[in-house]
């Protein structure tokens, strides 16, 4: 398979310590052709132990996480705690623009392998670190997973209305967040080292990455005082609604704007709806009105009479040749079936050796004219590349017999 | 001497408005490029038409909602509808680049400033569009919403109770984070393209397709294994207890997640270890996975008897992974956010002394700096046509009295 000429990625070396962070970042430059080397250490990542698994089985090739997040990386196995992989490992970085890990505050300073350290090597790299709370503040060292970093962030407060429980989103969104942003900082960092030779590190909090999905939450409070919670189901036009086959999400009412409301009024009185007529009034137009529990009740009778006589599917594409907003609350089985997604061709399928099988994965968020999204590989097996990369740096096979029989390495 | 702003130089066209748009030149704005908003009076961001509002009186200079996507941005009040404005627009064009919209498909073709005809004023230009379905496909015109774009991805079916209708996030979370950031990054890629290369480029963003990139595993799971993946509340596959547990006061909840053997002794621990902790039933994770529904009770009412900051505290000391549910208040008090400077108060000319948060992403040697307010419409239209565009004073004015620009 070969990377387009010309492409920016195409000369980009990333070193990623592999764990349940950073990941994403990594993948973001893998795709677009950069060659990223991952450093699992012995006891290795502990996403390839997460379900769901292709065909239902547990094993550590088998997470669909582990593989949609290590698409075209290499990965190689590494104890950096011993001398020996200290020194694979310094040696990878003189050749690296961009570090990715997500070690707990100072433990690589710890090691000897610090930004300070390693700035020496390399002045020109780039230091992208990913923790929970970042490298310093009182919560630096707090236990941490997704869900209580969404708790931390405010994205689970926002998701419920009035005492309800609020449910998580799925998919560690928290850690998407956090290498997101990491990924950017890393972007706008090489270009800095790319016009000045000036390398420089990137301190990332997964919970400053949550707080920055509060929509309007923060401003509300500091502006009129008020603690808000969830959008949906607080007011009539704005929400969860059933409609024949499951659900639809509608977004009629909005601030002062009525340009949404009115169009989906006069569909509803065109299909004679009966009470339809009522949404007509002025009142309407106002979100004081809307907001009133009897206003929501009046709404959704009239609403679900209409929406119950139609699929989701047919509500949505009828809704947008009207100017109407409804949108399908879809399954995963619908989005795999979506019409658009699929024109686009955005699903991309590839056999994996890992697990004996095809899988499908999400494809390109974006469409760079000259940087190709390609899908050249799936994600590396434990070990996979060890032999690869560790016999290009000059250790002859002896060396990695060696580093095996000792525990600091892993050869599949 | 390197510059301290990575963008300085860099010159965004920003035809984007509401919320994925604006929130994706912000990231920009952050870091130093000089950002123009083409808005106008007669065809307002929506945004500042919805609050919160300053002290709660409505208003279009006073919404934080709009403020908090708009720091270190410039705003030119020009009137698309009139003939001229496209002259105007090509000028500054010639100046910049990067063009940016998040338009649903069409507009800026019907105004001759798509991506064939802006590349004919600025060859190395950057263009970027982000309708929410992409630029080609049977919806490529379709309007939608942050939160209509959870609906369609699957990430609204999946979050909340199985026994309940759906409720989702409760925000426009794919305008927040997802979008903007996913922009970022390929228009920073487009940019060192260019600094190697010499050459623009055009980038397609689907916000649909970039909020998919962050919710594999539901679909991976339906293509491989036929799966429908159903909302869990705030369980996991994978372990048990995972929960949000009430604590005492109103709307106070803890999460709770034990990964391992060692963290459900350390968690039992902090409980005084209870009688009913002992049963078989909670023993192993499979266990404690196989009897979630009466896990989450006995949890629930242990924590009901505490306050939250208190326990998590105390949990996170015997290395139990747990966070308060903090809302926006706890937020803007936090000492963690506040160690780390991410609120910055900035004085805004009709809003005064108001919050906005800094980028997560803390670069050492190129930090991101907020040095202006979100502008007012129009706050900087004379400044712009004067040094950017060099117009004199006399044809500023006449494009006043001729409604070109407000």
């Amino acid at each position: 398979m070969s990377i387009p000429e010309g492409n920016v990625f195409n000369n980009m070396r990333i070193v990623e310590l592999a764990g349940e962070l950073g990941g994403y970042t990594g993948k973001l430059f893998a795709d677009l052709g950069a060659e990223v080397i991952r450093i699992e250490s012995i006891e290795g990542d502990p996403t390839r132990l997460e379900k769901p698994f292709y065909g239902e089985i547990a094993g550590i090739e088998n997470s669909l996480r582990y593989q949609y997040l290590n698409t075209n990386k290499k990965g190689i196995v590494l104890d950096i705690t011993s001398p020996e992989g200290k020194e694979v490992f310094i040696k990878l970085i003189k050749t690296a623009d961009l570090l990715i890990e997500s070690l707990p505050p100072g433990q690589l300073e710890s090691l000897g392998l610090g930004y300070e350290t390693l700035s020496v090597i390399n002045p020109k790299l780039v230091h992208t670190a990913i923790t929970p709370y970042g490298q310093y503040g009182p919560y630096k060292n707090l236990p941490f997973s997704d869900l209580t970093c969404a708790a931390m962030g405010g994205m689970l407060f926002l998701a419920g209305t009035e005492n309800e429980k609020p449910a998580l989103v799925p998919d560690k969104q928290s850690f998407f967040q956090a290498d997101l942003y990491a990924a950017y900082g890393s972007m706008i960092a090489l270009i800095h080292a790319e016009m000045t030779l000036e390398g420089q590190y990137i301190d990332v909090s997964l919970q400053e990455s949550v707080a920055t999905a509060q929509e309007n939450a923060i401003q509300t409070y500091d502006l009129e005082g008020r603690i808000r919670r969830g959008l949906g189901l607080v007011e009539a036009g704005n929400g969860t609604y059933q409609c024949q086959d499951g659900y639809v999400y509608i977004v009629a009412a909005m601030g002062s704007n009525v340009h949404l409301w009115y169009p989906l009024v006069d569909w509803m009185i065109e299909e004679k709806i009966p009470g339809a007529e009522v949404l007509r009034g002025e009142e309407w137009g106002k979100s004081e009105h809307r907001k009133k529990p009897e206003s929501m009740e009046t709404f959704k009778t009239i609403f679900e009479q209409f929406s119950g006589m139609y699929s989701k599917q047919d509500l949505y594409q009828e809704s947008q040749k009207r100017k109407v907003v409804i949108y399908p609350v879809n399954t995963a089985k619908d989005v795999l079936e979506n019409p658009q997604l699929n024109y686009r061709k955005y699903f991309k399928e590839r056999y994996s050796e890992s697990v004996k099988g095809t899988i499908t994965y999400p494809g390109c968020p974006y469409e760079l004219e000259k940087i190709p999204w390609v899908l050249r590989s799936g994600a590396p097996a434990f070990g996979q590349h060890t032999n690869e990369v560790l016999t290009s740096l000059g250790y002859s096979t002896e060396d990695l017999q060696s580093f095996v029989k000792r525990g600091v390495s892993y050869v599949k | 001497m390197s510059s301290k702003r990575p963008l300085e130089g860099i010159r965004v066209c920003d035809f984007s408005w509401v919320g994925a748009g604006p929130s994706t030149t912000r990231l920009l704005a952050e870091f130093g490029a000089d950002v123009i908003r083409l808005e106008s009076k007669s065809r307002l961001d929506l945004l500042r038409l919805i609050g919160p509002y300053k002290d709660g009186i409505a208003g279009i200079e006073r919404s934080g909602y709009f403020s908090n996507r708009n720091p270190n941005k410039r705003s030119i009040d020009i009137n698309m509808k009139s003939p001229q404005a496209r002259d105007l627009v090509v000028k500054l064009i010639q100046e910049s680049d990067i063009v940016i919209n998040n338009f649903t498909m069409g507009v800026m073709e019907k105004w001759n400033l798509g991506y064939e005809d802006v590349k004919a004023i600025k060859p190395d230009i950057i263009y970027v569009t982000m309708p929410t379905q992409g630029s080609t496909g049977p919806h490529k015109n379709y309007m939608g919403f942050g939160i209509t774009m959870n609906a369609l991805v699957g990430i609204h079916y999946l979050t909340g109770y199985p026994d309940k209708i759906p409720f989702g996030m409760g925000t426009n979370y794919p305008d927040h984070v997802p979008n903007p950031v996913h922009t970022a990054f390929a228009i920073a890629a487009a940019l060192l393209h260019r600094k190697t290369s010499g050459e623009g480029q055009f980038i397609d963003v689907s916000q649909t397709e970039a909020a998919l990139a962050v919710l594999p595993t539901s679909v991976m799971n339906y293509a491989a294994n036929g799966k429908v993946q159903d909302r869990m509340g705030n369980r996991n596959l994978n372990v048990a207890p995972h929960g949000v547990y009430a604590t005492q006061g109103d709307r106070r909840w803890i999460a709770i997640a034990v990964f391992n053997q060692s963290e459900w002794e350390a968690l039992l621990n902090v409980m005084g270890n209870p009688e009913w902790a002992n049963s078989e039933k909670f023993s192993s994770m499979d266990n404690r996975l196989d009897n979630q529904d009466e896990l989450d009770q006995m949890i629930e009412e242990w924590t009901l008897k505490h306050k939250a900051y208190q326990l998590m505290d105390q949990l996170a000391q015997a290395g139990v992974r747990a966070g308060v549910l903090q809302n926006s208040k706890d937020l803007l008090e936090d000492p963690n956010l506040n160690e780390r400077g991410f609120w910055a108060y900035l004085n805004h000319k009709e809003m005064r002394r108001h919050v906005y948060n800094v980028s997560p992403a803390h670069l050492s040697k190129t930090p991101v700096e907020l040095y202006s307010p979100a502008p007012l419409l129009g706050e900087h239209t004379d400044e712009v046509l004067k040094e950017v565009l060099g117009l004199s004073e006399a044809e500023i004015s006449k494009l006043r009295e001729e409604n070109v620009i407000g």
